[in-house]
């Protein structure tokens, strides 16, 4: 394995053996999908149309995507709690890739987020979920969440500038959820909104998620007309572009503020 | 242990190069009016280390120590000054001088304690690019020689202080690294354990490791190091071998005083009698201790029992310097 991905792996190892070491990690996969799940599931009950489908993805993208930006961006912090940052950077190795493998990570754990929204939905609520195309729908939730992930990045690198990073990161939540259209379709946005909304890679996997679970969606998708499989594989491919823009932008960006950093000493106690 | 990779042959012949290095941290305070200013963490520190050498920094809090090692391991690119180590410049040729240093940080954190020491160990060989062919085995005889191999699967949060010190020495050789920082090593540890880093230390230089020791014990810098930086306020004030520093103090004499009910007070004034240079004073519950360094020697006696009239003299002894006492003066004066 070539060096830098073993970084990577290790890592995302070291990632997943907290992750399983401390059991807070059912709140927020867990029980916080459950309420999600459940108010959404309520707020909608009596609305015809593919509903239960916003509700349930709409949730399990909320869940996943605070999860994971969170835990991405926090990552250096949660170095700086173990007291593990100095021998990290220390390390001959990009502190980029490490920080990568702990994204991947904290992405895939993600993943137990929507599982359970879909399992909470399915067998609490009676939702009728059949995904159309459950590969597509694998496939299209994975790459999501690495994108989401690759957004990550790029706010980890402002935490390594600035303990107040955190603040970055709390007050633009909210916001993405709404501009990715996780809860809502894009459309229904105002259109001075649309263009922030095509510069996130999870806006065009979240079309793609829905393109792959329901074809009543396909009416409400960016490629209205066009075969799903198609529209699935463009919402795809402008997702994977955008998401290689975030991790260049993210390598510069890990550059310049980790020689910052130690101009100013924001990562060391001296 | 692992065997030690051919020495790098350095353009200065030297393992560490320090040359007038100086940081100065700007700290800005307020959000509306923003107050800037400037911290001197180090003024002017030049020295450098021979390949083989045990070189020991020694100082109060806050004098520069860890910040000079923070520059030298490029963890911190500094103000002005330049450094070398191993023979590369620590602002260009970070990551050549990162790939053959270990670092020590002392203290129980630097370690993922919800893991086990394998687990640690594994991920730094993994960061230190440590190939896999090599990485378990260094693993095993890494925690063999530190006498953890029977705990090596277990979770570091169930360690003694003194195993994770052990475990901290362990990683930082994880890449078998040709020159080490220790940073105040044996800080809080019991005398034993202490005693056995001490050991461990002395068997790495014996090995033909370079390494830059920082710590508050004198006689572990006596007892360990071929030459001792002492450094003030930012700046290097003495260096030379521990018997070339001790005789700083040579003219002069300590006189150990053990009581009781001895007051701040009282240390004050023997403070400002006259031909005192220095006193320590360690003022616990049951046994206080008072070191007077003084040329008059056993004349000043007669003065020590005048001003401790109201406490309890256990007993006064006249010492000869040690290097304790070389450093008070240099801190001191």
């Amino acid at each position: 394995m070539p060096k830098t991905l073993r970084v990577i792996f290790s890592a995302f190892r070291m990632a997943m053996l907290h992750w399983m070491a401390d059991p807070q990690w059912i709140i927020p996969n867990i029980i916080a999908p459950f309420v999600f799940t459940t108010v959404a599931l309520t707020l909608f009950k009596d609305s015809t149309g593919p509903f239960g489908l916003y509700a349930v993805l709409g949730g399990g993208m909320m869940g996943m995507w605070g999860n994971t930006l969170y835990s991405s961006g926090y990552a250096i912090e949660f170095e700086k709690w173990q007291g593990t940052l100095e021998e990290v950077l220390v390390a001959p190795s990009k502190l980029l890739h490490v920080i990568t493998g702990r994204a991947v990570s904290n992405a895939l754990f993600g993943l137990t987020n929507m599982v359970a929204i879909l399992l909470i939905a399915a067998f609490g609520f009676r939702v009728p979920l059949g995904i159309a195309d459950p590969f597509l729908f694998a496939v299209s939730l994975i790459l999501t969440l690495l994108s989401v992930s690759a957004l990550g990045l790029i706010f980890a690198s402002a935490f390594v500038l600035s303990r107040s990073a955190q603040a970055l990161t709390n007050g633009l939540e909210t916001p993405l959820y709404i501009v990715s259209g996780s809860m809502f379709p894009i459309a229904l946005l105002p259109f001075w909104v649309h263009p922030a909304a095509y510069v996130l890679g999870p806006t065009w996997g979240v079309d793609a998620i829905r393109l792959a679970t329901s074809s009543e969606y396909a009416s409400q998708s960016f490629w209205t007309g066009m075969n799903v499989n198609v529209a699935i594989f463009l919402d795809l491919t402008v997702m994977l572009l955008i998401t290689l823009a975030y991790a260049a932008m993210a390598a510069v960006l890990f550059k310049v503020v980790e020689k910052r950093a130690r101009i100013k000493g924001t990562l060391v106690e001296a | 242990m692992v065997e030690l990779p051919p020495q790098k042959a350095s353009v200065s012949g030297k393992a560490i190069v320090a040359e007038h290095l100086c940081k100065i941290f700007n700290v800005t305070k307020g959000m509306l009016r923003r107050n800037k200013t400037e911290i001197v963490a180090v003024k002017d520190v030049s020295f450098d280390v021979d390949y083989g050498e045990l070189f020991g920094l020694v100082g109060p809090n806050g004098a520069g120590k860890t910040t000079t090692i923070k520059m030298l391991t490029t963890m911190l690119i500094p103000t002005s000054g330049k450094a070398t180590v191993l023979g590369f410049d620590n602002e260009k040729d970070v990551t050549r001088i990162r790939e053959r240093i270990g670092i020590v940080l002392g203290g129980e954190r630097g370690l993922y304690t919800r893991v086990s020491a394998i687990d640690n160990l594994r991920y730094f060989a993994d960061l230190y690019g440590v190939p896999p062919s090599v990485r378990d085995k260094r693993v095993k005889e890494l925690l063999e020689f530190m006498g953890l191999w029977d705990r090596a699967r277990d979770r570091v949060e169930t360690y003694s202080k003194g195993m994770k010190q052990r475990l901290h020495l362990a990683r930082g050789l994880i890449n078998d690294p040709e020159l080490i920082f220790l940073d105040e090593p044996t800080i809080g540890l019991d005398p034993e354990i202490a005693i056995e880093t001490r050991k461990m230390i002395k068997e790495l230089v014996e090995k033909g490791k370079t390494i830059l020791l920082t710590t508050h014990y004198m006689f572990e810098a006596d007892e360990l190091c071929n030459r001792v930086a002492v450094i003030r306020n930012g700046e290097i004030v003495a260096l030379d071998t521990p018997s070339g520093l001790k005789k700083y103090v040579m003219e002069t004499s300590v006189v150990e005083v053990e009581g009781f009910g001895i007051t701040e007070k009282e240390v004050a004034r023997f403070r400002e009698l006259a031909g005192v240079l220095s006193v320590s004073a360690d003022l616990g519950e049951n046994k206080q201790v008072l070191k007077i360094q003084t040329p008059k020697g056993s004349e000043i006696i007669s003065e020590v029992q005048e001003i401790l009239r109201n406490s309890r003299i256990y007993d006064i002894k006249i010492k000869e310097p040690t290097l304790e006492d070389a450093y008070l003066k240099l801190v001191t004066d």
